[in-house]
């Protein structure tokens, strides 16, 4: 899948319009100073806009795209591109590619026109989207025709390749239109360069793993350095390569598995070993093991806790995947019993928020990879003692500062959706994963398998928790991974 | 088939001893050179610094039994960092030496994904040790690896391709944990404890 850096221009300048407003425009500078601050490398596609003249109708910004083209800069261009001699004024100024909006919904005659005089190749239609309606004339006149009419248009003409933007995600930076692109995939063989709200990385591999992505605009988001060009071109090449994770989650009490709603009206739900087993039988790619009753005691190695040790030990002996722990991880001590007893990391919460320092030192003594930091998020606040009483520590800061501090991932759990079946948080999700380079473990909230895909997909989970929905047998970890490959999310 | 563990302080022993017995392995668990030296099948596992892991090699002498009993036609499992120690060098913290006992270098990862890597990722493999689980995936859990190793038998990509695993003769290694691998991984473990 190509990124393609997106350019809006306007008088000369680079600027951002949001929800396509001309008088929310922010100026970014020059073009060649804005290209050469992000460190865009020659070849690469540029997507510019002329905004003056998708509104007015005819060329106006062809001195910039002229002086693109002599960098070495594949230049597509669009706005007001409405007739054959606007089409052969862009390219006698060396433009590689044009974009047409208007003309593909509202001119069929002249797009066809346009394709034959100058190539398939050449000319790339755009669709404007909101709320599923085309918009055309800069995005303030809605259009009549239906997506599966202008796509059967596009594709009678072929034309293999077309621009789709959803006018409701452009520069809002929530993340791109995954349900549109979906559901144009099921509607036509043209392949689709997404645009409009774009805004991380996952985003972008995201997009790759829907299969009739060909490529992706990124403007904002790259202009606003949320996306660093060269991270997310690596990533993009092999967007399948590593498994995302299912993660069953026994939220332990005195040695027996419950399940509560928002952490309160605990219930029995069965015994850990069985569950253990047959969550790896299953598939779970790895457990999570969480001492619900832990942070109120002293310490997890107090007498109290031998039951949780315990747990952990006869878990650990009966499976074969890795073991993640926590509740009640007060000191290094702690951390060190519960490695002992068999888990392969540790997460720590209540006591890593009233002294961070905690993360550093087990870090410094058992290395990244066994530290998760586990975040319990309430109205975007962390909380402590297992969700119950808030703090006014940012849950985002919280999460970046614990990877500074050393954690090698991020247990993050919405209390205000825990147990409620309603979804994950994904706004919460984006919100940590656009910020983190380590990975984080959406919980809280599933109910149903696109929650699974949602958080993984927009949220930029690489890891997705459950303990009522498999405990309950609604779904197998199993469903969950056969759902989530015909998605194109890859699994083990 | 009776397989010698090296009980490595350095290392997660106990999982290792409980995946290799479930494989069918009669285990004998020893930090003895000379019972090392002698053995038929070892398993020279190791997690945390390869420095740590080499230094107690040396010290131990365990170095020269390994190697005895190599030449003595003995099969050897090195298992991530135990997997490292085979190679010739380690560029972690500095350059230190490896057994040598498969050629190439360790290296830290460097790119776009966070290190160390945590997780599972795909393997492709060829050879005995992976007949059966030729397209699978493992769990890992480094921040360096060998690339493009000479004797490589399999590879995974992880901020570009890498050695998952190699053989030379009847020395081999992977560079995740089988132990933590679920049914794939207990496949390879009881690929090798069947080699004769």
């Amino acid at each position: 899948m190509q990124l393609i850096p997106s350019l809006d221009l306007l008088d000369g300048r680079v600027v951002r319009l949001t929800h396509g407003d001309f008088a929310s425009a922010r100026d970014y500078g020059e073009p060649e100073a804005v290209l050469d601050a992000l460190d865009v490398p020659r070849g690469t596609r540029l997507h510019v806009v002329d905004l003056e003249a998708s509104r007015s109708g005819r060329p106006i910004e062809t001195g910039i795209v002229e002086r693109l083209a002599k960098r070495d800069l594949v230049v597509q261009v669009g706005g007001g591109i409405r007739s054959l001699d606007d089409a052969r004024r862009w390219l006698d100024c060396g433009a590689e590619r044009l974009v047409v909006g208007t003309v593909a919904a509202t001119s069929p005659q002249l797009l066809a026109e346009l394709v034959e005089t100058f190539g398939t190749h050449r000319i790339v239609p755009a669709v404007d989207v909101r709320d599923g309606v085309i918009r055309t004339d800069g995005w303030e006149r809605s259009s009549s025709a239906s997506l599966r009419d202008v796509f059967a248009r596009i594709e009678t003409l072929g034309v293999g390749e077309a621009l789709v933007t959803d006018i409701s995600k452009d520069g809002a930076l929530r993340g791109p239109s995954f349900a549109l692109y979906r559901e144009l995939r099921a509607l036509t063989r043209v392949r689709i360069i997404a645009s409009g709200g774009v805004s991380t990385a996952s985003d972008v591999v995201s997009l790759a793993r829907l299969g009739n992505v060909s490529g992706c605009v990124i403007g904002k988001a790259l202009l606003e350095r949320r996306i660093d060009l060269a991270d997310a071109l690596a990533r993009v090449i092999t967007p399948n390569a590593i498994p995302e994770r299912i993660i069953p989650c026994l939220d332990v009490r005195d040695g027996r598995v419950v399940k509560g709603v928002a952490f309160t009206n605990i219930r029995d739900a069965g015994d850990p070993v069985e569950c253990a087993m047959r969550y790896e039988a299953e598939g779970a790619d790895e457990l999570v093991i969480l001492d619900i009753s832990a942070t109120d005691r002293a310490s997890a190695s107090d007498r109290a806790s031998t039951t949780s040790l315990d747990t952990v030990r006869r878990v650990a002996d009966s499976i074969f995947i890795p073991l993640t722990v926590g509740g009640g991880v007060r000191s290094v001590d702690d951390f060190r019993a519960l490695l002992r007893a068999g888990a392969d990391r540790v997460a720590v919460n209540t006591a890593a928020l009233r002294r961070p320092a905690l993360i550093e030192e087990c870090a410094t003594e058992f290395g990244v990879q066994a530290v998760v930091l586990s975040c319990d998020a309430a109205n975007g606040f962390a909380t402590v003692r297992s969700g119950k009483e808030q703090t006014t520590v940012d849950a985002v800061q919280w999460c970046a500062e614990g990877e500074r501090r050393g954690a090698g991932e991020i247990l993050l759990t919405s209390v205000d959706r825990d147990g409620t079946n309603r979804g994950f948080d994904v706004e919460l999700l984006r919100a940590v994963t656009a910020v983190l380079k380590i990975g984080v473990i959406a919980s809280g909230g599933a109910g149903t398998l696109e929650h699974f895909r949602d958080a993984v997909e927009s949220g930029g989970a690489r890891a997705v928790l459950a303990a009522s929905l498999f405990h309950d047998r609604v779904l197998s970890v199993g469903d969950v991974k056969r759902y989530l490959s015909a998605e194109g999310i890859p699994v083990r | 088939m009776n397989v010698t563990l090296i009980d490595s302080p350095v290392a997660n022993t106990a999982n290792i001893a409980r995946a290799l017995r479930a494989a069918g392995a009669t285990l004998e668990i020893t930090h003895d050179a000379d019972a090392i030296a002698r053995a038929s099948k070892l398993v020279l596992p190791g997690v945390g610094s390869f420095i740590a892991a080499r230094t107690w090699l040396a010290d131990t002498h365990i170095d020269n039994a390994i190697d005895a009993a190599v030449k003595n036609t003995a099969f050897l499992l090195g298992i991530c960092v135990g997997h490292q120690l085979l190679f010739d060098l380690s560029y972690e913290h500095g350059t230190t030496r490896g057994l040598g006992l498969v050629e190439g270098e360790v290296q830290r990862f460097d790119g776009p994904l966070p290190v160390p890597q945590i997780g599972w990722n795909r393997v492709r493999a060829g050879g005995p040790l992976f007949a059966g689980v030729e397209e699978e995936a493992f769990y890992f859990v480094n921040s360096y690896a060998a690339r493009a190793a000479r004797d490589e038998i399999a590879t995974a990509d992880y901020n570009g391709p890498f050695t998952a695993a190699v053989q030379r003769g009847r020395v081999f290694g992977v560079q995740f944990h089988p132990e933590k691998s679920s049914a794939a991984g207990l496949h390879v473990l009881r690929n090798f404890v069947a080699c004769n």
